[in-house]
Protein backbone atom coordinates (compact mmCIF):
# COMPACT_ATOMS: atom_id res chain seq x y z
CA UNK A 1 0.00 0.00 0.00
CA UNK A 2 1.34 3.27 -0.85
CA UNK A 3 1.48 6.04 1.94
CA UNK A 4 0.78 9.53 0.24
CA UNK A 5 3.09 11.66 1.68
CA UNK A 6 1.53 14.62 3.19
CA UNK A 7 3.85 18.01 3.31
CA UNK A 8 2.85 20.54 5.60
CA UNK A 9 2.66 24.02 3.48
CA UNK A 10 3.78 26.16 6.33
CA UNK A 11 6.55 27.94 5.14
CA UNK A 12 9.04 28.64 7.79
CA UNK A 13 10.56 32.43 7.32
CA UNK A 14 14.09 32.42 8.75
CA UNK A 15 14.40 34.97 11.50
CA UNK A 16 18.29 35.15 11.82
CA UNK A 17 19.12 38.23 9.73
CA UNK A 18 16.52 40.08 10.67
CA UNK A 19 17.27 39.34 14.40
CA UNK A 20 20.50 40.70 13.75
CA UNK A 21 19.59 43.97 11.99
CA UNK A 22 17.48 44.54 14.89
CA UNK A 23 20.28 43.96 17.60
CA UNK A 24 22.06 45.75 15.78
CA UNK A 25 20.00 48.79 15.94
CA UNK A 26 19.08 48.38 19.58
CA UNK A 27 23.49 48.62 20.25
CA UNK A 28 23.32 51.67 17.98
CA UNK A 29 20.40 53.73 19.92
CA UNK A 30 22.05 52.47 22.91
CA UNK A 31 25.38 54.05 22.10
CA UNK A 32 23.75 57.33 20.67
CA UNK A 33 21.27 58.31 23.47
CA UNK A 34 22.91 60.00 26.56
CA UNK A 35 21.56 60.01 29.96
CA UNK A 36 23.89 62.55 30.94
CA UNK A 37 22.37 65.74 30.50
CA UNK A 38 19.56 65.83 32.55
CA UNK A 39 19.80 68.44 34.27
CA UNK A 40 19.98 70.33 30.64
CA UNK A 41 15.93 72.18 29.89
CA UNK A 42 15.23 72.21 26.29
CA UNK A 43 13.22 75.05 26.30
CA UNK A 44 16.81 77.40 27.08
CA UNK A 45 17.46 78.09 23.19
CA UNK A 46 21.49 78.65 24.31
CA UNK A 47 23.42 81.07 21.97
CA UNK A 48 25.70 79.35 19.44
CA UNK A 49 29.11 80.20 19.23
CA UNK A 50 32.18 78.72 17.53
CA UNK A 51 34.60 78.78 20.61
CA UNK A 52 32.34 76.63 22.71
CA UNK A 53 34.15 73.43 23.71
CA UNK A 54 33.19 70.82 25.94
CA UNK A 55 35.34 70.69 29.03
CA UNK A 56 38.52 68.44 29.40
CA UNK A 57 37.88 67.88 33.15
CA UNK A 58 34.17 67.70 33.72
CA UNK A 59 34.00 69.45 37.28
CA UNK A 60 33.37 67.34 40.58
CA UNK A 61 30.27 68.48 41.29
CA UNK A 62 28.33 71.19 39.34
CA UNK A 63 24.69 72.95 39.75
CA UNK A 64 22.87 73.79 36.23
CA UNK A 65 21.03 76.60 36.44
CA UNK A 66 18.42 76.95 33.28
CA UNK A 67 17.13 80.41 32.94
CA UNK A 68 14.97 81.02 29.77
CA UNK A 69 12.03 81.92 28.49
CA UNK A 70 8.17 80.10 28.18
CA UNK A 71 7.27 80.48 24.37
CA UNK A 72 3.85 80.36 23.18
CA UNK A 73 3.50 77.55 19.80
CA UNK A 74 4.86 80.57 17.63
CA UNK A 75 8.23 80.43 19.53
CA UNK A 76 7.23 84.50 20.39
CA UNK A 77 8.49 85.61 23.99
CA UNK A 78 6.49 85.95 26.64
CA UNK A 79 5.42 89.39 28.52
CA UNK A 80 6.78 87.65 31.89
CA UNK A 81 10.13 87.84 30.56
CA UNK A 82 12.82 84.60 32.15
CA UNK A 83 12.49 82.33 34.39
CA UNK A 84 14.86 80.09 35.71
CA UNK A 85 13.86 76.69 35.66
CA UNK A 86 14.10 75.19 39.34
CA UNK A 87 13.41 71.85 40.73
CA UNK A 88 9.82 72.01 38.30
CA UNK A 89 8.92 75.40 38.95
CA UNK A 90 9.65 78.70 37.38
CA UNK A 91 11.11 81.11 39.11
CA UNK A 92 10.58 84.68 37.86
CA UNK A 93 13.52 87.39 38.29
CA UNK A 94 12.37 90.66 38.75
CA UNK A 95 13.71 93.35 37.64
CA UNK A 96 13.85 95.38 40.47
CA UNK A 97 16.96 96.59 42.41
CA UNK A 98 16.68 94.18 45.37
CA UNK A 99 19.08 91.10 44.19
CA UNK A 100 16.65 88.60 46.31
CA UNK A 101 13.51 89.22 45.34
CA UNK A 102 12.21 86.43 42.86
CA UNK A 103 8.40 85.20 42.88
CA UNK A 104 7.25 81.35 42.63
CA UNK A 105 4.96 80.73 40.28
CA UNK A 106 3.16 76.66 40.48
CA UNK A 107 1.78 75.17 37.44
CA UNK A 108 0.89 75.73 34.03
CA UNK A 109 2.73 78.22 31.80
CA UNK A 110 -0.26 79.18 30.43
CA UNK A 111 -2.20 79.36 33.91
CA UNK A 112 0.04 81.40 35.73
CA UNK A 113 -0.90 83.10 39.27
CA UNK A 114 1.24 84.13 41.62
CA UNK A 115 0.91 81.56 44.87
CA UNK A 116 4.10 82.21 47.03
CA UNK A 117 7.19 84.58 46.67
CA UNK A 118 10.02 83.12 47.34
CA UNK A 119 13.51 84.86 47.38
CA UNK A 120 15.70 82.67 44.55
CA UNK A 121 18.44 83.28 46.97
CA UNK A 122 16.41 81.14 49.16
CA UNK A 123 16.81 78.24 46.92
CA UNK A 124 20.21 78.51 45.92
CA UNK A 125 20.59 78.87 49.63
CA UNK A 126 19.22 75.23 50.21
CA UNK A 127 21.53 74.28 47.53
CA UNK A 128 24.69 75.38 48.92
CA UNK A 129 23.80 74.11 52.12
CA UNK A 130 22.70 70.54 50.33
CA UNK A 131 26.85 70.71 48.98
CA UNK A 132 28.04 71.95 52.63
CA UNK A 133 26.34 69.12 54.24
CA UNK A 134 27.78 66.79 51.93
CA UNK A 135 30.80 67.61 52.80
CA UNK A 136 31.58 69.40 49.42
CA UNK A 137 33.45 72.66 49.65
CA UNK A 138 31.04 75.05 47.99
CA UNK A 139 33.61 77.97 46.85
CA UNK A 140 36.10 75.59 45.72
CA UNK A 141 34.55 72.76 43.96
CA UNK A 142 31.31 73.28 42.59
CA UNK A 143 30.75 74.66 39.42
CA UNK A 144 27.30 76.75 38.69
CA UNK A 145 26.26 76.08 35.14
CA UNK A 146 24.69 78.81 33.90
CA UNK A 147 22.59 77.49 30.71
CA UNK A 148 20.86 80.78 29.77
CA UNK A 149 18.94 81.83 26.36
CA UNK A 150 20.30 83.88 23.77
CA UNK A 151 17.46 86.42 24.44
CA UNK A 152 17.74 86.42 28.17
CA UNK A 153 19.11 90.33 29.11
CA UNK A 154 22.86 90.09 30.48
CA UNK A 155 22.03 92.18 33.49
CA UNK A 156 19.42 89.27 35.17
CA UNK A 157 22.37 86.81 34.79
CA UNK A 158 24.67 88.78 36.37
CA UNK A 159 21.81 88.99 39.20
CA UNK A 160 21.70 85.45 39.54
CA UNK A 161 25.55 85.30 39.75
CA UNK A 162 25.87 87.71 42.67
CA UNK A 163 22.89 85.59 44.34
CA UNK A 164 24.75 82.89 43.76
CA UNK A 165 27.96 84.08 45.37
CA UNK A 166 26.71 85.02 48.45
CA UNK A 167 27.97 84.14 51.43
CA UNK A 168 25.04 81.32 53.23
CA UNK A 169 25.15 79.82 56.72
CA UNK A 170 25.74 75.95 57.25
CA UNK A 171 24.08 73.96 59.00
CA UNK A 172 26.41 74.44 61.86
CA UNK A 173 25.98 77.84 62.26
CA UNK A 174 28.95 78.75 60.96
CA UNK A 175 29.15 81.78 57.39
CA UNK A 176 30.44 79.90 54.38
CA UNK A 177 31.36 81.75 51.19
CA UNK A 178 29.00 80.83 48.14
CA UNK A 179 29.81 79.54 44.86
CA UNK A 180 32.72 81.00 42.93
CA UNK A 181 33.09 79.29 39.46
CA UNK A 182 30.93 79.28 37.12
CA UNK A 183 30.58 78.11 33.64
CA UNK A 184 28.35 79.98 30.60
CA UNK A 185 27.12 77.19 28.23
CA UNK A 186 26.92 78.16 24.61
CA UNK A 187 26.29 75.75 21.72
CA UNK A 188 28.65 74.42 19.57
CA UNK A 189 28.54 75.43 15.75
CA UNK A 190 28.93 72.63 13.16
CA UNK A 191 32.36 73.73 12.50
CA UNK A 192 33.64 74.30 16.20
CA UNK A 193 33.58 69.90 16.69
CA UNK A 194 36.55 69.73 14.44
CA UNK A 195 38.79 71.98 16.56
CA UNK A 196 41.48 71.21 18.88
CA UNK A 197 42.95 72.71 21.47
CA UNK A 198 46.18 74.24 22.13
CA UNK A 199 47.58 75.53 24.80
CA UNK A 200 46.29 75.66 28.12
CA UNK B 1 -0.15 -0.59 9.10
CA UNK B 2 2.40 0.95 10.74
CA UNK B 3 4.42 4.17 9.36
CA UNK B 4 7.74 4.48 10.78
CA UNK B 5 8.84 7.60 11.46
CA UNK B 6 11.17 8.20 9.03
CA UNK B 7 12.40 11.87 9.73
CA UNK B 8 14.84 10.34 12.34
CA UNK B 9 16.07 13.45 14.14
CA UNK B 10 13.62 16.18 14.86
CA UNK B 11 15.12 19.34 15.33
CA UNK B 12 13.99 21.43 18.35
CA UNK B 13 13.30 24.73 17.16
CA UNK B 14 13.67 27.75 19.95
CA UNK B 15 10.85 30.21 20.47
CA UNK B 16 11.49 32.81 18.88
CA UNK B 17 8.41 34.71 18.61
CA UNK B 18 9.01 36.22 22.94
CA UNK B 19 12.72 37.34 22.14
CA UNK B 20 11.41 39.65 19.37
CA UNK B 21 8.79 41.30 20.88
CA UNK B 22 11.07 42.45 23.67
CA UNK B 23 13.69 43.31 21.79
CA UNK B 24 11.11 44.94 19.41
CA UNK B 25 10.45 47.10 22.72
CA UNK B 26 14.06 47.68 23.80
CA UNK B 27 14.05 49.42 19.78
CA UNK B 28 10.94 51.25 20.75
CA UNK B 29 12.23 52.51 23.97
CA UNK B 30 15.62 53.49 22.93
CA UNK B 31 14.33 55.15 19.67
CA UNK B 32 11.47 57.26 21.41
CA UNK B 33 13.96 58.32 24.37
CA UNK B 34 16.68 59.77 21.81
CA UNK B 35 16.75 62.99 21.86
CA UNK B 36 19.11 64.71 19.47
CA UNK B 37 21.29 67.56 21.31
CA UNK B 38 23.46 69.54 19.87
CA UNK B 39 26.85 69.30 21.56
CA UNK B 40 27.45 72.34 24.36
CA UNK B 41 30.73 73.99 25.30
CA UNK B 42 31.10 76.19 27.96
CA UNK B 43 32.90 78.93 29.49
CA UNK B 44 34.50 79.48 32.62
CA UNK B 45 34.27 82.26 34.78
CA UNK B 46 35.68 82.82 37.85
CA UNK B 47 34.20 85.05 40.15
CA UNK B 48 34.78 85.15 43.96
CA UNK B 49 32.36 87.18 46.13
CA UNK B 50 33.77 90.56 46.57
CA UNK B 51 34.90 90.28 49.82
CA UNK B 52 37.67 88.26 48.77
CA UNK B 53 38.81 89.80 45.88
CA UNK B 54 39.61 93.04 47.93
CA UNK B 55 42.81 91.20 49.72
CA UNK B 56 44.46 90.28 46.25
CA UNK B 57 47.62 91.48 45.44
CA UNK B 58 47.60 94.68 43.22
CA UNK B 59 47.77 93.34 39.72
CA UNK B 60 50.60 93.75 37.45
CA UNK B 61 48.84 94.66 33.98
CA UNK B 62 45.04 96.57 34.62
CA UNK B 63 42.33 94.92 33.65
CA UNK B 64 41.60 95.11 30.22
CA UNK B 65 37.61 96.62 29.76
CA UNK B 66 35.09 95.77 27.33
CA UNK B 67 31.79 97.76 27.50
CA UNK B 68 28.92 96.41 25.66
CA UNK B 69 26.33 99.03 25.03
CA UNK B 70 22.30 97.86 24.08
CA UNK B 71 19.37 99.64 22.58
CA UNK B 72 16.85 99.81 26.30
CA UNK B 73 14.16 98.56 24.08
CA UNK B 74 15.10 95.50 22.58
CA UNK B 75 18.38 94.38 24.04
CA UNK B 76 20.13 94.74 20.60
CA UNK B 77 24.04 95.44 20.78
CA UNK B 78 24.46 99.37 19.71
CA UNK B 79 28.29 99.53 20.45
CA UNK B 80 31.41 97.72 21.34
CA UNK B 81 34.04 99.95 23.26
CA UNK B 82 37.30 98.51 24.52
CA UNK B 83 39.25 100.55 26.89
CA UNK B 84 38.35 104.05 25.09
CA UNK B 85 37.95 103.22 21.98
CA UNK B 86 34.86 102.68 20.07
CA UNK B 87 34.56 99.39 17.90
CA UNK B 88 31.14 99.90 16.48
CA UNK B 89 28.59 96.28 16.67
CA UNK B 90 27.86 93.67 15.22
CA UNK B 91 30.12 90.83 14.60
CA UNK B 92 33.00 93.24 13.05
CA UNK B 93 33.36 94.60 16.22
CA UNK B 94 33.87 91.04 18.02
CA UNK B 95 36.56 90.28 15.74
CA UNK B 96 38.14 93.84 16.22
CA UNK B 97 37.62 93.51 19.74
CA UNK B 98 39.19 89.60 19.44
CA UNK B 99 42.31 91.28 17.28
CA UNK B 100 42.62 93.79 20.07
CA UNK B 101 43.04 92.06 22.65
CA UNK B 102 45.42 89.58 21.06
CA UNK B 103 47.74 92.28 19.80
CA UNK B 104 47.72 93.53 23.74
CA UNK B 105 49.11 90.14 25.00
CA UNK B 106 50.80 89.12 22.35
CA UNK B 107 54.69 88.46 23.93
CA UNK B 108 53.38 90.14 27.18
CA UNK B 109 55.17 87.67 29.88
CA UNK B 110 52.22 88.55 32.27
CA UNK B 111 49.35 87.08 29.71
CA UNK B 112 48.48 84.67 32.17
CA UNK B 113 47.63 87.60 34.57
CA UNK B 114 45.37 89.62 32.64
CA UNK B 115 41.83 89.70 33.39
CA UNK B 116 39.03 91.01 31.23
CA UNK B 117 36.40 92.57 33.08
CA UNK B 118 32.97 92.61 30.72
CA UNK B 119 30.71 96.00 31.70
CA UNK B 120 27.52 95.43 29.71
CA UNK B 121 23.93 97.23 29.99
CA UNK B 122 21.35 95.25 31.50
CA UNK B 123 18.74 94.84 29.40
CA UNK B 124 21.66 93.44 26.59
CA UNK B 125 20.47 90.09 24.96
CA UNK B 126 22.94 87.43 26.37
CA UNK B 127 24.08 86.08 22.95
CA UNK B 128 26.45 89.37 22.88
CA UNK B 129 28.07 88.52 26.21
CA UNK B 130 29.00 84.53 24.79
CA UNK B 131 30.16 86.38 21.63
CA UNK B 132 32.26 88.51 23.44
CA UNK B 133 33.65 86.07 26.11
CA UNK B 134 34.33 84.16 23.11
CA UNK B 135 36.48 87.08 21.26
CA UNK B 136 38.57 87.51 24.51
CA UNK B 137 39.21 83.45 25.17
CA UNK B 138 39.98 82.68 21.68
CA UNK B 139 40.69 82.87 18.51
CA UNK B 140 40.83 80.06 15.81
CA UNK B 141 42.80 79.64 13.24
CA UNK B 142 45.18 77.31 10.36
CA UNK B 143 47.40 75.00 12.74
CA UNK B 144 50.87 74.10 11.57
CA UNK B 145 49.35 70.98 10.20
CA UNK B 146 46.22 72.67 7.98
CA UNK B 147 43.74 71.93 10.66
CA UNK B 148 41.84 74.86 12.42
CA UNK B 149 42.52 75.04 15.92
CA UNK B 150 41.82 77.32 18.84
CA UNK B 151 44.76 79.70 20.49
CA UNK B 152 43.71 81.02 23.39
CA UNK B 153 44.14 84.40 24.64
CA UNK B 154 42.82 85.18 28.01
CA UNK B 155 41.41 82.77 30.85
CA UNK B 156 40.33 85.03 33.47
CA UNK B 157 36.90 86.91 32.64
CA UNK B 158 34.94 88.73 35.19
CA UNK B 159 31.45 90.79 34.73
CA UNK B 160 31.27 94.22 36.33
CA UNK B 161 28.74 94.68 38.67
CA UNK B 162 25.30 94.91 36.97
CA UNK B 163 23.81 98.19 35.87
CA UNK B 164 20.48 99.63 36.62
CA UNK B 165 17.55 98.44 33.59
CA UNK B 166 16.16 101.51 31.38
CA UNK B 167 13.61 99.60 30.85
CA UNK B 168 11.99 99.88 34.13
CA UNK B 169 12.24 103.40 34.23
CA UNK B 170 9.85 103.38 31.35
CA UNK B 171 7.72 100.99 32.61
CA UNK B 172 8.20 99.03 29.93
Amino acid sequence: MRIKKTEPVLAEVDMTPMIDIVFQLIAFFMVISNFEQTQADERVRLPEDVLALPPKVKPAHELVLNVGFLRDEKHNLPEQGPVVFHAGRFCWITQQDSPASVRIFNGRANAIQTIETVDFSYRLNQEKQLFYDRGVAVAESVTVVIRADSRVPTGLIQKLIQLAQADFTGSDGSSQPGFAKFALKAEQTAESRAFKSRGS
Amino acid sequence: MKIRNQGGVEKIEPQMAPMIDVVFLLLIFFMLTLKIVQPEGDFNINMPAVAQSQTETPKLLPDFKVRLVADGATGALLEVRYGQRSLGNGPPAFQLLQQMIRENIAGSPYADEVEVEIDADFDLNYEHVISAVSACTGQVQQGSDGQPEVVRFVEKIKFAPPRQSTRAATGG
